[in-house]
């Protein structure tokens, strides 16, 4: 067994060593001479924006990319890992981002799959005792015989935690741990990591945007910038400010200046809103509420209560089961989507690859999607490609959406980029209503900026903005009001202003506040 | 892989350009007729002088020209009732019954203007001939478009449902041209009735006028897709159906349109072949036959990719192929059918080919002094 790589090594030793990693795609050098080490019990955090290159040294490490230069050492042994399975055999673990996992089966039967163990007839219960075993060592609460689709997020992640631990793995790599977590599923998280950490597991979360967790629990962090190591820091000499200046390369600002802007007429307004989830269950359940001119309201809510389900019927992309949808003064409930954007209706999506967007499109093809029906590109049923690329140039540069060219495909671009010209296309419809679904998820620092400032702008010039977001610094210090939003129904609606976190938290979890404001 | 000091490697394109596209599968076409000359080496034929004797039928015969260009109109019109449902991400694969029901709403205006009586009842062809082909789309649009509803309203597949309305054609056609049924020939042989000379269509050069309906079909798709607000549609509509229903495209539209569309199109076909093409004029007793070279429509869609232009040239090639294969199996006493044998290692070839849509082969010269740098590939 060549586990026994990492036997023998001490608490503070290094046991995984990166020198001189280079690796080469097409037109870009996504990592450059990087040098990395990660020690025994540490846990080192790697941070960099979107397409820092951060993804690739990590698909280095566990085996699924080959660099073009430079070694991976092991307890000082110089190791080639032919495929992940290799990487895996000497202990090395990885939670991806995207889980991969099977929706229909248990949490063992997860666990176990393609475990060597296994073998041919599965003993579910030993494997469960060892699993719980795990499960109590490091805090995590799981119901380990309940199937995976009925899981939250959070405890996916547990799923896929526990998969890398009962293989034997000693180094643990989680890629953006915290991005789909609320956060009282975040603080049971870090605690585990901790727990893990103690119990000399070499640990190394990679995050982006959440600069408070890397503050809070990683030792020491490198932080890497166009493929490159920019600075190597121990965690306790670092500030917030510090570390995302290192990280964007200027100043970044956090705290967004809240326009003051007069509140108008009410342009949506939503009576008593009921409608079911894919699944069929009741999604929405009864919600009244209306958005202004001018007027930011942030719905604050873990992934899952409903918010998606109301933004998708505000859209027209599902059922009304009950209640009404007025825009202005006209009622919308079971108007059609196309009607809607024709009305002024603006909807950037959560799922920006596959709804806000066509990967086989061009950007040229891709801004036509909000502008086939519009009289000033499509005049007697055809269509002005010309004005829509010159249209698209200019929102590509207004927007800063980093590409070769307006005939560059959409699935070319990255995560922040496609974002960005999602929301440049929707905003340059100026509506006057925009519905934006967690329009600043999985963005870099300075992307994410970016985005709150466009929406920001966008209430500036009077438009009513509807603002869904499970992350609950930029739902405070984007809106006017705020709702928070559980099991279907608002616990509440609160001015934005001086509001207190930890009840909007607490709201979020179900909890009435006792005197409604 | 290295051969001789030099690296090969697969990499992956970022963009075809259409003359690189069009080299492609003009190799893949000459690798075919390549892999298909080791058969005619087997049966004892010279390779080279059965592709002479093919291609100078199909291309250059004063009998085999004519049969070219009737299946290569029949071929493009069924290529192009494939190629709109493809482009909104939906199968056609119901051509077959499709031009069934346009070849029997073209009798059935036949039948309405006292046709079957005689042979030589005098038609009005100025009114009967937009008559036949107006009933032609109409009754291919008509069987298209119950796939089209089924599939826009509840998101029952396509593909199964134009296969069972194949069969449901069929069966309409045999029981329509049967003893007793309504388009029967009164001679009873198992055909209808034959079109009077009257109401022959017009012959341009000897063609029938319908060359001229598949190529400006063809332009008219090309145009479609490239410059108008439906052809936008329908491609988001193949690319991502949420995507699309997100900005609005409506998802029962849409299948209901293209299925429409396709079906008047193959409709056509079947009046070009029934109607339109000299020497047939009539239901014929293999009327299977021609449901069975509609199926030729789905591979030359997928050929000319999408591309209502490209499928052009490719449904030459293959209405030639078909027709001179046919040919050469007799002229050289072979005992198996070259035809479809041909066409079927054409179409694998040219599939294959396709691998090289998205791949190139590049290749780097092995210099003996760099450094090995440890890395396996």
């Amino acid at each position: 067994m060549q586990t026994k790589l990492l036997e023998g090594i001490d608490r503070g030793q290094t046991v995984l060593e990166a020198r001189g990693i280079t690796k080469r795609f097409p037109g870009v050098v996504a990592n450059d001479a990087i040098d990395f080490e990660i020690k025994v019990g540490e846990i080192h955090a790697i941070l960099g924006e979107n397409g820092a290159g951060k993804t690739t040294l990590m698909n280095i490490l566990f085996g699924l990319y080959q660099p073009d230069e430079g070694a991976i050492y092991i307890g000082g042994q110089a190791v080639q890992f032919r495929s992940p399975l290799d990487a895996i055999d000497l202990g090395i673990g990885m939670v991806h981002q995207n889980r991969k996992l099977v929706p229909a089966h248990t949490v063992i039967e997860n666990i176990i799959l393609g475990h060597p163990r296994a073998g041919r007839v599965l003993n579910l219960r030993r494997t469960g005792a060892e699993i719980q075993e795990l499960c109590e060592k490091y805090g995590f609460n799981l119901d380990l015989k309940a199937k995976v689709w009925q899981l939250s997020e959070g405890e996916k992640q547990v799923v896929e935690i526990l998969k890398a631990l009962y293989r034997g793995a000693k180094v643990l790599i989680l890629d953006e741990p915290t991005s789909a977590l609320a956060p009282p599923e975040t603080k049971k998280l870090l605690a585990s990591i901790e727990a893990m950490a103690r119990d000399e597991l070499a640990i190394v979360p990679f995050i982006t945007h959440k600069l408070p967790i890397v503050l809070a629990v990683s030792d020491r962090v490198t932080v890497l910038r166009r493929g490159k190591v920019t600075a190597r820091l121990q965690t306790e000499h670092v500030t917030e400010k510090s570390l995302a200046k290192e990280m964007v390369g200027r100043e970044v600002i956090f705290r967004l200046e809240r326009a003051k802007v007069e509140a108008g007429n009410p342009i949506l307004r939503v009576e008593n809103l009921t409608a079911r989830s894919d699944k069929g269950f009741q999604a929405l359940n009864g919600i009244s509420f209306s958005v202004r001119e001018g007027e930011i309201l942030g719905i604050a809510g873990i992934s899952g209560n409903g918010q998606h389900e109301l933004a998708e019927v505000l859209a027209g992309l599902r059922k009304v089961e009950g209640g009404k949808v007025f825009f202005a003064d006209q009622e919308i409930t079971n108007a059609s989507t196309l009607k809607r954007w024709q009305m002024g209706m603006g909807y950037i999506p959560a799922e920006r690859v596959d709804v806000g967007s066509i990967g086989d499109f061009s950007l040229v093809e891709n801004v036509t999607m909000n502008y086939y029906f519009d009289r000033k590109i499509c005049r007697q049923g055809l269509v002005d490609y010309g004005q829509v690329r010159k249209l698209t140039e200019e929102i590509t540069s207004e927007y800063g959406v980093a590409v070769p060219g307006p005939d560059t495909k959409a699935k070319n671009l990255s995560g922040g980029n496609l974002q960005k010209l999602i929301l440049a296309r929707v905003l340059s419809r100026q509506p006057r209503l925009i519905i934006a679904n967690l329009p600043t998820q999985g963005l870099d620092v300075g992307a994410t900026e970016f985005v709150q400032n466009k929406l920001m702008e966008a209430k500036k010039e009077r438009a009513a903005v509807l603002l869904i977001s499970e992350d609950l610094d930029e739902v405070l210090s984007l809106s006017d009001w705020v709702a928070p939003i559980y099991e279907g129904e608002f616990m509440g609606m609160i001015p934005g202003e001086g509001v207190d976190r930890e009840s909007v938290g607490a709201m979020m979890a179900g909890s009435r506040p006792e005197v409604e404001i | 892989m290295t051969i001789a000091g030099y690296e090969f490697r697969l990499e992956k394109r970022m963009a075809l350009r259409s003359w690189e596209a069009a080299l492609i599968s003009l190799l893949a076409i000459v690798f075919a007729l390549v892999l298909f000359s080791l058969i005619f080496i087997l049966a004892g034929i010279n390779p080279l002088s059965a592709y002479q004797e093919i291609f100078s039928y199909a291309f250059a015969n004063q009998f085999g020209l004519p049969l070219t260009i009737n299946r290569f109109i029949f071929l493009l019109l069924c290529t192009s009732a494939f190629i709109i449902p493809y482009r909104a991400g939906l199968w056609n694969i119901g051509m077959m019954g499709q031009l069934f029901f346009g070849m029997l709403g073209a009798f059935a205006v036949l039948l309405a203007f006292g046709a079957k009586e005689s042979i030589h009842t005098q038609l009005p062809a100025a009114l009967v001939i937009p008559l036949m082909l107006a009933a032609a789309a109409l009754g291919g649009a008509l069987l298209g478009a119950i796939a089209g509803f089924l599939k826009g309203k509840f998101n029952i597949n396509e593909i199964v449902v134009t296969m069972i309305l194949n069969f449901v054609a069929s069966w309409i056609v045999a029981h329509m041209i049967k003893e007793g049924g309504p388009f029967m020939n009164p001679g009873g042989r198992g055909e209808s009735f034959e079109i009077p000379p009257s109401a022959y269509a017009p012959l341009i050069a000897g063609t029938p006028f319908t060359i001229l309906l598949a190529l400006g079909i063809a332009v008219l798709l090309y145009f479609l897709f490239a410059r108008t607000r439906i052809g936008y549609e329908i491609k988001a509509h193949g690319l991502s159906p949420a995507a699309a229903r997100y900005a609005g495209i409506s998802s029962l539209g849409i299948p209901l349109l293209v299925f429409i569309l396709g079906g008047a199109i193959a409709g056509l076909a079947g009046y070009h072949y029934f109607a339109a093409v000299p020497g047939v004029y009539k239901i014929a007793r293999n009327y299977g036959y021609f449901g069975d070279l509609a199926f030729y429509g789905i591979i030359c869609g997928l050929i000319s990719q999408g591309n209502p232009l490209a499928a052009i040239p490719v449904t030459l090639l293959f209405g030639g192929l078909s027709v001179g294969g046919r040919f050469v199996q007799g002229k050289l006493h072979m005992n198996f059918g070259v035809d479809y044998a041909l066409l079927g290692v054409l179409m694998i070839s040219l599939v294959a080919f396709q691998f090289f849509y998205r791949y190139k082969i590049a290749w780097t010269k092995i210099s003996k002094e760099s450094p090995d740098v440890g890395v396996s590939g």
